[in-house]
Formats: C-alpha cells, sequence, structure tokens
C-alpha cells in the first residue's frame, strides 16, 4: 500500500486527495499546507486515512512517503519538486504559470540523472487538453495548428495566474518557431453548453507543454477566458469560476482534405483539475495501471497514453466531449 | 437642490446598469453543429 504527499489544502489539493481516496492501493495520504489548521481540517473532513503533517516547501520529504501531488501557487512547487528529485520520489504538479512551467523544466536533467519522473501542468488546462489534443492529433495523417483554450478558475491564486497571463507580452509558436506577439484582445471561444461562448485571449501560459509534445506543428496556442470582474451586474452561468471549461480544436490533413476535430470539457475548475492530478499521481505511483517511470519533467501530452487515462477520468465523472459539425477557422 | 442631484444620479445610475445589462444578451454560435460525450470507439 502507497503513501501518498499531497502538497497545498487548497481547491484543487483537496479534490485531488479526495480522489486518492477512491483509489485503492493509497494507504495513507499526507496532507500539508502553509495554513497547517487548514490542512488540518482539510484532513479531518476528509476521513481517518489522512493525516495533516507540518511540512514546508524546501524541507526534505517526509520518510515513507512514494508519490507526491502538487497543488500549489504558482512557482511554490519548485522546491517542493527539488526536494522530490533528491529523494528519487515521484512526484506531479498541477503549476499552470509560463514562468514557474519554466523553472520546473529547468529541472529536467536533474530529474533525468535521478531517475525520477516529475509530471507538470497536471490540471484541466494544461493537462487534460494536452492529453486530448494528442487524442486528437492520431487521427490525422499531419497536423498543422493546435489551439487549446480554457475558461474559469480553481481558486484565488488560479484567478491570479490567469490575470497574470492575459496582462503579460505573449510568446506564440508560429511557423515552428517562438514569436513575440502584441496581444490580439479577446476573441469569443465556444465551449460545450451550458458554458458557450466567453471572451478569450491568446497567452504564453503553457504553451510550451504543447510545443514538447508536438514539436513538429507549425502553429500552437493557448487562451485563456476573462477572470470574474468585480461586479454584480453581467453575471451568467460560469462566471464566478466555479464551472470552467476548455475546448482543443486540432487542424490537419486527413483522407486527402483540410479538417479540424474539436474536443471539449464542461466540469467544476477545481474537481477535473484535481482529479487529473490524482489520475496522474496514481499513474506514477503504479496504483491505476502500469506505472509511468519516464524519467524528466514533462507535461501529459508526452507522459501520458491518452484512451486509457481518458477512459479513468470519464470513469471518475470528468467526461470529454467531441463537436460534431462544421467549426470555423 | 443636493436632493436633485443625488435623485438625477440615481436614475442616470439605474437606467445605465438597466441598459449594461440588457445590453449583454445571448451569444449565439455561428456554426451548426452540436457537443457529444466522447464513448465507445474513441476509448479504444
Amino acid at each position: 500500500m502507497t503513501v501518498a504527499l499531497v502538497v497545498g489544502a487548497g481547491e484543487i489539493g483537496t479534490r485531488a486527495v479526495r480522489q486518492l481516496l477512491d483509489t485503492s492501493g493509497f494507504a495513507t495520504i499526507l496532507l500539508a499546507d502553509k495554513d497547517t489548521s487548514r490542512a488540518k481540517a482539510a484532513a479531518d473532513a476528509l476521513g481517518p486515512s489522512v493525516h495533516a503533517v507540518e511540512y514546508e516547501p524546501g524541507e526534505a520529504i517526509p520518510p515513507d512517503v512514494e508519490v507526491i501531488a502538487c497543488a500549489l501557487p504558482a512557482g511554490i512547487d519548485h522546491e517542493v519538486i527539488a526536494a522530490a528529485i533528491l529523494a528519487g520520489v515521484p512526484v506531479a504538479s498541477s503549476d499552470d504559470e509560463h514562468d514557474a512551467l519554466e523553472q520546473l523544466r529547468a529541472l529536467d536533467q536533474n530529474a533525468r540523472s535521478s531517475g525520477v519522473t516529475v509530471a507538470i501542468g497536471c490540471g484541466l488546462a494544461p493537462g487534460l487538453t494536452d492529453v486530448l489534443a494528442v487524442h486528437a492529433a492520431a487521427l490525422f495523417e499531419s497536423v498543422d495548428e493546435i489551439r487549446v483554450a480554457r475558461t474559469g478558475w480553481a481558486g484565488p491564486a488560479s484567478v491570479d495566474t490567469v490575470r497574470h497571463e492575459r496582462r503579460v507580452p505573449v510568446r506564440a509558436w508560429r511557423d515552428g518557431g517562438w514569436r513575440e506577439e502584441r496581444s490580439r484582445g479577446d476573441a469569443l471561444v465556444f465551449f460545450p453548453d451550458p458554458i458557450g461562448g466567453r471572451d478569450c485571449r491568446v497567452v504564453t501560459g503553457s504553451t510550451l507543454l504543447l510545443v514538447d509534445a508536438f514539436p513538429n506543428v507549425p502553429r500552437l496556442s493557448v487562451q485563456l477566458g476573462e477572470p470574474p470582474r468585480r461586479t454584480r451586474f453581467r453575471r451568467r452561468f460560469g462566471d464566478e469560476g466555479e464551472w470552467g471549461a476548455a475546448r482543443v480544436e486540432v487542424w490537419g490533413q486527413r483522407d486527402g482534405s483540410h479538417g479540424c476535430v474539436a474536443y471539449g470539457v464542461v466540469d467544476r475548475t477545481a474537481v477535473a483539475a484535481g482529479t487529473v492530478l490524482a489520475v496522474v499521481t496514481a499513474r506514477l505511483a503504479g496504483v491505476i495501471g502500469p506505472v509511468v517511470k519516464q524519467p524528466g519533467v514533462q507535461g501529459l501530452g508526452v507522459l501520458v497514453e491518452p484512451v486509457p487515462f481518458l477512459a479513468e477520468l470519464a470513469q471518475r465523472g470528468v467526461r470529454s466531449a467531441v463537436f460534431e459539425g462544421v467549426p470555423v477557422a | 437642490m443636493f436632493r436633485r442631484v443625488l435623485l438625477v444620479l440615481g436614475v442616470a445610475g439605474a437606467i445605465g446598469a438597466i441598459a449594461r445589462v440588457r445590453g449583454k444578451g445571448e451569444v449565439v454560435e455561428t456554426t451548426e453543429g452540436g457537443w457529444r460525450e466522447l464513448d465507445g470507439p474513441e476509448f479504444r
């Protein structure tokens, strides 16, 4: 039986713990948070298998821990992952901020030489969307563009990350290379019902994870929806951010013609992200299916086999959909 | 005088708020089709 450490008792972390509890094979789940009272309250609510522990990023990984899930605000998980690599423990992280992802990827050589698998971007988008992109790309003979979009946020730290990403200059992957671009502002992206059309803006975000998975695709982009405004007017379903959605569009050639496959998913953002984080953590521990062991720091588009992963998520209630119709290029 | 100014500002604010809410409307997708849950063959 496996001992897991979940660092971060926020919206995503607690959902991940709940999913790990539903996975047979975990004997004990240790839950850590800088706010120890919050970790203790969550552990008490989640049951006797969950124990609050005092652990802070930068400290050595507690003994007996066999796998780690990080659900921390942007950038903080770097120290946890560095310690995990040192301890030889596989780790999954839900961090989705561009600079933080770059810093985590800088640990790649350390992870490889230590034989440790580090899964980054384990959430709704990045995360599930990267796997959907791989699944859709397999339907084409050649792919020339992948667009990923997300609306929704898992908590205050997630809202901060979205605001930051939408504000900073964009580095886009165009014609097989990085290019600085001025923001072209918001454009409508259509998600599955009941979210529908939402304003989204191209950001740098997790584009680099798409580049890792699809280095030969000329155009890759990530869009993020508008975070909540501080107004009580104009509220629609999903505006409060509890409900989120993601859309993946893959354009390419198949059967001699140019076409598109669009996948979408709607769920409570924190639930979807927590479920993805938990399933990846369980896969790293070898609790669900064969153990995922691919030393290095990688996103899910590289690390995960799409079909069993999507089936596992569907079994846990995170279901993806395909658009059947004629999307506009 | 002060009350009148307050009244005018209040009425203007109310009209503005109503116009803002009414003006939002629903966005209609310009494509034809719908979403179907991934199942069966897609998971093989």
